[in-house]
């Protein structure tokens, strides 16, 4: 139990830099803090509000007080041990929250003061610093931190200053995590318990746009850049999920659009041919301007040519060889496949 | 950790070895609070990662997140597979009623925080540097664990040149040029990963008068 104590006037409860385990609360009378301010020296005089705590601080670390405790006046004073003052808060937690408040206050301030004396904080904006620790993790090959620090690089910026550097390495370092580990990362993949759903996605199971619905959804970035990492890491099912996710969402036209392509492709790579087929299908029907349409004629190509059909595999390549010019990567892609398709043939 | 965590299920993520927690220079909202497994802080300084710290279960980190919104001060990296929760300033109102005990503890480690960010500011106030080098050994003495022979002042750190440099705000050939005046004076001696002060008492009165000046 906590213990009333009376204080004479000009008494002190205790020194600045004495170590003590107690916390106090003023019931009734006078005592005034006393500290100096840790910069200027200057001395502070604060009274202490009936009702108040002190020496919470010092106690709760039991490290040297920052103050002196004088009484001015004849005082009541409640003395705890920290065992009782904890009983206390945990019953009263508004008060362990007021005294957050207050000591996060307090820490910020410290903060700031040590960093202003070490010239910290201004020698490097944000969104350089996230971009340089990519392009450090990706320098020393250590992929999957890289993958992470450029994701969330491409998240927050988007359209930033190093976006372009940052999808380019995150894709290169994407490729080197396949490299590194790509047995390891697919049975992760495959460790998911939970079975999406791989029928395509009709309008009418499209919940309404949610209203904060816009040309940019900052969510809806994010959530296909963090998705397109996890493709790229063959983390196919984690990836169509959150692409599903997004289309459903239907919050940003442009992600979603882009999320569609992407869903028919993780699915050619889980192997789901024919749900690809459909999936693409409809996609080309819907978005017949769609940016990444040869690479879904592409991908349907590939999803006939996983199931042996090679004639229909070789009439989607032939279309896209029409469409593309010689030199566009999806060109490359479609003559190596049907390549292959003269090499099943033999 | 003994407390009954199991009502924040929802709050928990795993991360498997290796992976990135958060990084340096992300803007925080969160943070979090290790039930299994280990995390190193990590900060990229010059072409170096150096590790800053790890904590254990039990232990938090990213705690400024909930003052504010602040690019974070350095990246987190699971050490080992980790299990953690994540909390927001939204979801903190639910730790607080359900675990007020967390809360608490959180309290604790601001009032650490607090001490701990005015004893370095305390150090990084002196002028003479010889002085701020000495005080950084009695700043992790005084962090570092209690000596078993208490009539022994000798004392051996696990530090570099580079650390010392740190926390005195020094650069790193400064900060060597005292070590070395130190070593000259014999009050000091610098062995391989370790540095080792003579007579801390010598420092503490050194430093004393220094801050007196």
């Amino acid at each position: 139990m906590p213990k009333a104590t009376q204080y004479k006037t000009n008494s002190v409860i205790y020194f600045q830099g004495d170590v003590g385990d107690k916390i106090f609360i003023l019931k009734a009378g006078k005592v005034l803090s006393k500290s100096n301010d840790i910069e200027t020296k200057e001395e502070i005089n604060e009274l202490v509000a009936p009702g108040e705590f002190f020496g919470v601080k010092s106690a709760l670390g039991r490290y040297p007080r920052d103050e002196s405790a004088i009484v001015l006046a004849d005082s009541e004073v409640l003395v705890f041990s920290v065992p009782e003052f904890e009983q206390l808060v945990l019953a009263n937690t508004r008060i362990i929250m007021k005294m957050l408040k207050v000591f996060s206050n307090q820490l910020r301030r410290m903060h700031g003061k040590v960093q202003n004396l070490i010239g910290k904080g201004t020698s490097k904006d944000p969104e350089a610093g996230l971009f340089s620790i990519g392009e450090y993790y990706f320098t020393n090959r250590q992929y999957k931190a890289a993958v992470h620090a450029l994701t969330r690089y491409l998240t927050l910026y988007p359209g930033g200053r190093y976006a372009v550097e940052a999808s380019d390495l995150a894709r290169k370092a994407g490729q080197g995590v396949a490299k590194v580990d790509s047995t390891a990362l697919f049975a992760a993949a495959g460790a998911v318990d939970d079975e999406p759903d791989f029928s395509p996605p009709t309008p009418a199971a499209a919940p309404a746009p949610t209203p904060q619905a816009g040309p940019a959804d900052p969510l809806a970035a994010k959530g296909f850049f963090e998705a397109v990492a996890l493709a790229n890491q063959e983390k196919y099912l984690d990836a169509y999920k959150i692409f599903q996710k997004i289309v459903a969402t239907n919050a940003d036209p442009e992600h979603s659009a882009k999320s569609e392509f992407e869903m028919g492709r993780c699915l050619v790579f889980l192997g789901k041919f024919d749900e690809a087929t459909k999936h693409l299908t409809a996609l080309i029907q819907k978005y017949p301007r769609h940016p990444d349409l040869k690479d879904a004629l592409y991908f349907i190509g590939r999803s006939y040519q996983g199931k042996n059909d090679f004639t229909w595999a070789r009439n989607f390549y032939t279309k896209i060889l029409n469409l593309a010019a010689e030199d566009e990567p999806v060109a490359v892609k479609t003559r190596k496949a049907l390549k292959e398709l003269e090499g099943a043939k033999v | 950790m003994s407390l009954d965590l199991s009502v924040f299920n929802r709050f928990a993520i795993t991360k498997r070895a290796g992976e990135i927690i958060f990084c340096e220079f992300e803007p925080g909202d969160a943070f979090y609070l290790i039930q299994s497994g280990k995390v190193k802080i990590v900060k990229i300084v010059g072409d170096l990662e150096k590790t800053l710290d790890i904590l254990n279960p039990g232990e938090f980190f990213g705690e400024m997140a909930l003052l504010e919104e602040a690019p974070r001060s350095a990246t987190i990296i699971a050490l080992t597979d980790v299990k953690l929760l994540e909390f927001n300033r939204a979801n903190f109102e639910v730790l607080m009623a359900g675990q007020p005990q967390i809360v608490l503890n959180l309290l604790k480690l601001f009032a650490k925080r607090i001490y701990d960010q005015k004893r370095r500011f305390m150090v990084l106030t002196l002028d003479d540097i010889q002085a701020r080098v000495a005080d950084v050994f009695l700043m992790l003495d005084e962090n570092g664990p209690r000596p078993t022979d208490p009539t022994d002042n000798s004392r051996t750190f696990p530090n570099s040149v580079e650390d010392i440099a740190h926390w005195a705000g020094l650069s790193v050939a400064k900060a060597s040029e005292v070590l070395k005046q130190f070593v000259n004076q014999r009050r000091v001696e610098i062995q391989q990963g370790k540095i080792i002060v003579k007579n801390i008492m010598d420092f503490n009165r050194f430093v004393k008068s220094k801050r007196q000046e």
